[in-house]
């Protein structure tokens, strides 16, 4: 027996009648399939829903679409019915959904909203009732030049937002958007335990295009089948819980150099390796951005600044740099670029231990401040976040209007991914996204090697006399080329250099898939650039893009309704909001506070109405801590890893040091002249020489690996130094190793 | 308003709000639900005014579970049966009402005192006149 019971939370809960137990929500399971490739994916998601409830019930469970996603369609199968969705303009599509709760009929509505919050609305689903909605949705990958990544939100990251309200429950919180930027947008109820929630689980085929030689996941234990091109991806275990990302990662044996063609049309992508090594001469205007909000706090922040310590150890005396610090407010090392020299990285490390996070994600204000620093001629930045903002799109404008090329390391078991890949592609940079159990610093190291001038540039790319669109070249970048055109050859062709790409014929069911990404990529990049509601030209262009592939946005919704016998009119079904766990490695008190939860029991024990009262209200505005605690102090003196190789002065750790931090750490002790510190000069060159091995024992090269800014330097350091014959012998096996 | 209620999208389109929107309110149980059932389901005028009272408090910043603790005494869940009374106008201006459901004893009683009250209230003008 089931009854709807009011819990201290004031929300109404399915209980049991026999236990008093939460009964199971109303939707059961999700499941990803589909085939994933380095151009895009198209999945089938399947969201089956059924009830325990005594009445009928509208489901909405609300997601967050990949990084250049957009909806095709949706099937809605249940006993006796199968149909497939309308794309339909949002006002046609919701009179449409409301006439068919109002006829007591199943109707099933997926609507867009801002950032690619979506809503999937299951009306009038019966009591016991087994319904099926199978989306169909088409979606980026992050590219690597040997590689990349898949991303597939499981869960919906509580954010922040200047107006956004979060109410701290017993059991995890909720969170207000206001009305007049969002609509009618339901978020989900973030539980603190997703255990018991619905299930969730993947089955994918992976297709390489050219060798992959291997498939990882940083999040879900998986088993993987096949060889070769292809592979088949599944959960290891028979089902997991909502409460992180899907992440996957293929690397192939070489860099990309694929070309498909399908009815006319090729799509291409080429690993920047392909086209030589930047040049080194330009000196580098960097600013690092580091997101400081109290939902970095932990791991993220402290392996953050770490990296940027190691980072700017690796910067040439020609090259700039400075930092900036926000949350709700902004902090500058400097208010104008310093020098690479040993005073100014003293003053940086000073400033980075000052850091702690807490407080909202600003991260606007964080992007405009480091502008100001490397206008008029621009630069780059290198940003730092987990992305978790609500109503991006002016966020993003300020960031196109920086003139600054923006470098997103995302860091996060749940992502904010279609954000911050559009923070890279529309300001020219780079953007990949870490969940938090991965190493931070280590990416960042190997973002910030790359940040350079194009590797190169008026880049041509012709199809048998077709010339498809195609931009600079930047390191770490795959370059896509997507357009009209027919040949078995693709030619390629820059200031320097030039090769030759065959044209394989796609498969059919891909040709469809390639062309239906170029669309969801369209109108992802469109409907970032639309703040508020899509009106006038923007509207018409949308509809335009939607209508032309067949996909939704924000203008076109998909609906579907389906009359069955017994449908009674007027029913009025009750709402339930899917609640998703709240991603694993997130603190709650970033977003909700920590009040209520070490009381929840009690809460329960008493009089609901009593309850009530203390229900803890966390506004954005509490975001802020009281006081920011401020170590003035002076900074930490450098610590000499070198000598650690000499068994002297051995730091103890209260946390297990791995083999990355030590070079991590070692990294950021580089000096300013690219030689590692010492007393005297013959102990520096001893110390620089084994730093040296220790770096390309890690795999790093010239060219290749996070510490190759750091090879380059040293190198040029010992070469340049008095050395004896020993010395001497050594140098040129590290240089011949370091020549990859 | 209709002479008999609102439906729900007449209801939501009042309030300005989508119908999904009241529904959630409902389940949530900021909003009673609908007076009968079925296609005769209607709403009056108390939930128009308790829907704009929840975004009245939402716009001065409350969250929907705040005003959810708020509204308990709002509109009760359903409206009691109705119950007859008479009414008699007894003088300009007043009027005095007398549940129907009254031994015929009593109602004999209460009709006499009326009289008398009436008699009592009529216009100082009136009586003047008379007793001239």
């Amino acid at each position: 027996m089931t009854v709807a019971q009011i819990e201290a939370t004031g929300r109404f809960t399915a209980v049991s009648g026999k236990t008093g137990e939460e009964l199971e929500l109303a939707m059961q399971r999700l499941w990803l399939t589909g085939q994933v490739t380095p151009l895009g994916a198209r999945l089938l998601v399947e969201h089956t829903f059924e009830s325990a409830e005594r009445q009928p019930v509208e489901a909405i469970y609300s997601f967050v679409l990949p990084r250049e996603a957009a909806l095709k369609s949706f099937r809605v199968q249940g006993e006796g019915f199968e149909m497939t969705s309308d794309l339909r303009e949002v006002e046609a599509a919701v009179q449409e959904y409301e006439r068919g709760i109002d006829n007591g009929s199943l109707a099933v509505l997926a609507r867009q909203y801002v950032d690619g919050m979506m809503n999937l609305n299951v009306g009038n689903l019966r009591p016991g009732e087994p319904v099926r909605v199978v989306l169909e949705i088409l979606a980026g990958v992050e590219r690597h030049d040997e590689g990349f990544r898949f991303r597939f939100p499981f869960t919906l990251a509580p954010a922040y937002h200047r107006k956004a309200q979060a109410v701290s429950l017993p059991d995890g919180g909720e969170m207000e958007l206001p009305r007049e930027e969002f609509g009618d947008l339901m978020l989900p109820v973030w539980k603190d335990n997703a255990r018991g929630l619905h299930a969730v689980g993947f089955d994918l085929e992976l297709v390489g295009g050219q060798g992959l030689t291997e498939v990882i996941s940083p999040s879900h234990a998986l088993k993987v089948g096949g060889e070769g091109e292809g592979r088949r991806v599944g959960l290891a275990v028979a089902g997991d819980v909502p409460d992180r990302d899907l992440v996957l990662e293929a690397r192939s044996a070489e860099a990309w150099q694929l070309a498909w063609s399908w009815e006319g049309a090729v799509s291409a992508l080429l690993g920047s390796t392909r086209f030589g090594e930047p040049e080194e001469e330009t000196p580098r205007k960097v600013v690092f951005v580091l997101d400081r909000s109290g939902s970095m706090s932990g791991s993220p922040i402290k392996q953050a600044k770490k990296a940027i310590e190691a980072g700017i150890a690796a910067l040439r005396p020609e090259d700039r740099f400075s930092i900036v610090a926000f949350d709700n407010e902004v902090e500058a090392l400097s208010s104008e670029l310093f020098d690479a020299s040993k005073k100014s990285r003293i003053r940086a490390q000073t400033f980075l231990s000052r850091i702690h996070s807490c407080g909202g994600t600003e991260l606007a204000a964080g992007v405009e401040a480091a502008a100001r620093l490397i206008a008029p001629e621009g630069g780059d930045l290198l940003l730092l976040t987990d992305g978790q903002v609500f109503g991006t799109p002016p966020i993003l404008e300020t960031a196109r209007q920086a003139g600054a090329r923006i470098h997103a390391l995302g860091i996060g078991s749940a992502s904010q991914d279609r954000f911050l890949s559009q923070l890279g592609s529309q300001t020219g940079g780079q953007c990949r996204f870490l969940t938090a159990r991965e190493r931070v610093d280590l990416a960042l190291l190997d973002m910030f090697a790359s940040v350079s001038g194009p590797v190169a540039s008026a880049v041509r790319v012709e199809v048998e006399g077709t010339t498809l669109p195609a931009r600079d070249v930047y390191p770490a970048q795959p370059l896509l080329v997507r357009g009209e055109a027919a040949g078995k050859q693709l030619q390629v062709s820059w200031a320097e250099g030039s090769f030759t790409v065959p044209v394989v014929e796609a498969p059919k069911a891909l040709g469809a898939t390639l062309n239906l990404l170029a669309g969801a990529a369209e109108i992802a990049d469109l409907e970032s650039r639309i703040e508020g509601e899509p009106e006038g030209d923007e509207a018409e262009q949308l509809t335009a893009l939607s209508r032309k592939y067949g996909l939704a946005s924000r203008v076109m919704a998909l609906v579907a309704v389906v009359e069955r016998e017994g449908d009674k009119p007027g029913e009025l079904p009750q709402t339930r909001v899917v609640p998703v766990g709240m991603p694993q490695d997130l603190e709650r008190e970033a977003y909700f506070g920590a009040a209520i939860q070490s009381i929840g029991g009690v809460l329960h024990a008493i009089d609901a109405d009593m309850a009530m009262e203390p229900m803890v209200e966390q506004r954005m505005a509490s975001f802020a801590p009281p006081e920011r605690v401020r170590a003035y102090g002076p900074a930490p003196p450098i610590r000499r890893f070198w000598d650690r190789f000499r068994g002297k002065d051995v730091v103890v750790e209260t946390e297990e040091e791995t083999e990355e931090d030590v070079l991590v750490e070692l990294a950021s002790e580089l000096e300013a002249d690219g030689g590692m510190p010492g007393k005297t000069p013959e102990e520096r060159i001893e110390a620089s020489l084994e730093a040296l091995e220790r770096f390309l024992d890690s795999g790093s090269t010239r060219s290749r690996g996070p510490f190759r800014h750091h090879v380059r330097r040293l190198l040029d350091f010992v070469s340049e130094a008095d050395l004896n014959e020993d010395q001497q012998d050594r140098l040129t096996v590290l240089e011949e190793r370091a020549a990859d | 308003m209709k002479k008999n209620g609102f439906s729900l999208s007449e209801l939501a389109e009042e309030a300005g709000i989508p119908a999904r929107t009241v529904r959630f309110y409902i389940s949530r149980g900021l909003l009673p639900g609908p007076v009968g059932a079925g296609r005769g389901a209607k709403y009056g005028a108390a939930h128009l005014e308790r829907l704009r009272e929840i975004l009245r408090l939402q716009e001065e910043g409350l969250t929907l579970a705040e005003i959810g603790v708020r509204g308990e005494k709002a509109v009760p869940q359903e409206l009691p049966e109705p119950e007859p009374w008479w009414s008699y106008a007894i003088a300009d201006g007043v009027e005095v009402r007398v549940s129907s459901d009254q031994a015929p004893w009593r109602m004999r009683q209460i009709r006499r005192a009326l009289t008398e009250l009436a008699s009592q209230l009529q216009e100082p003008g009136e009586r003047e006149e008379q007793e001239d």
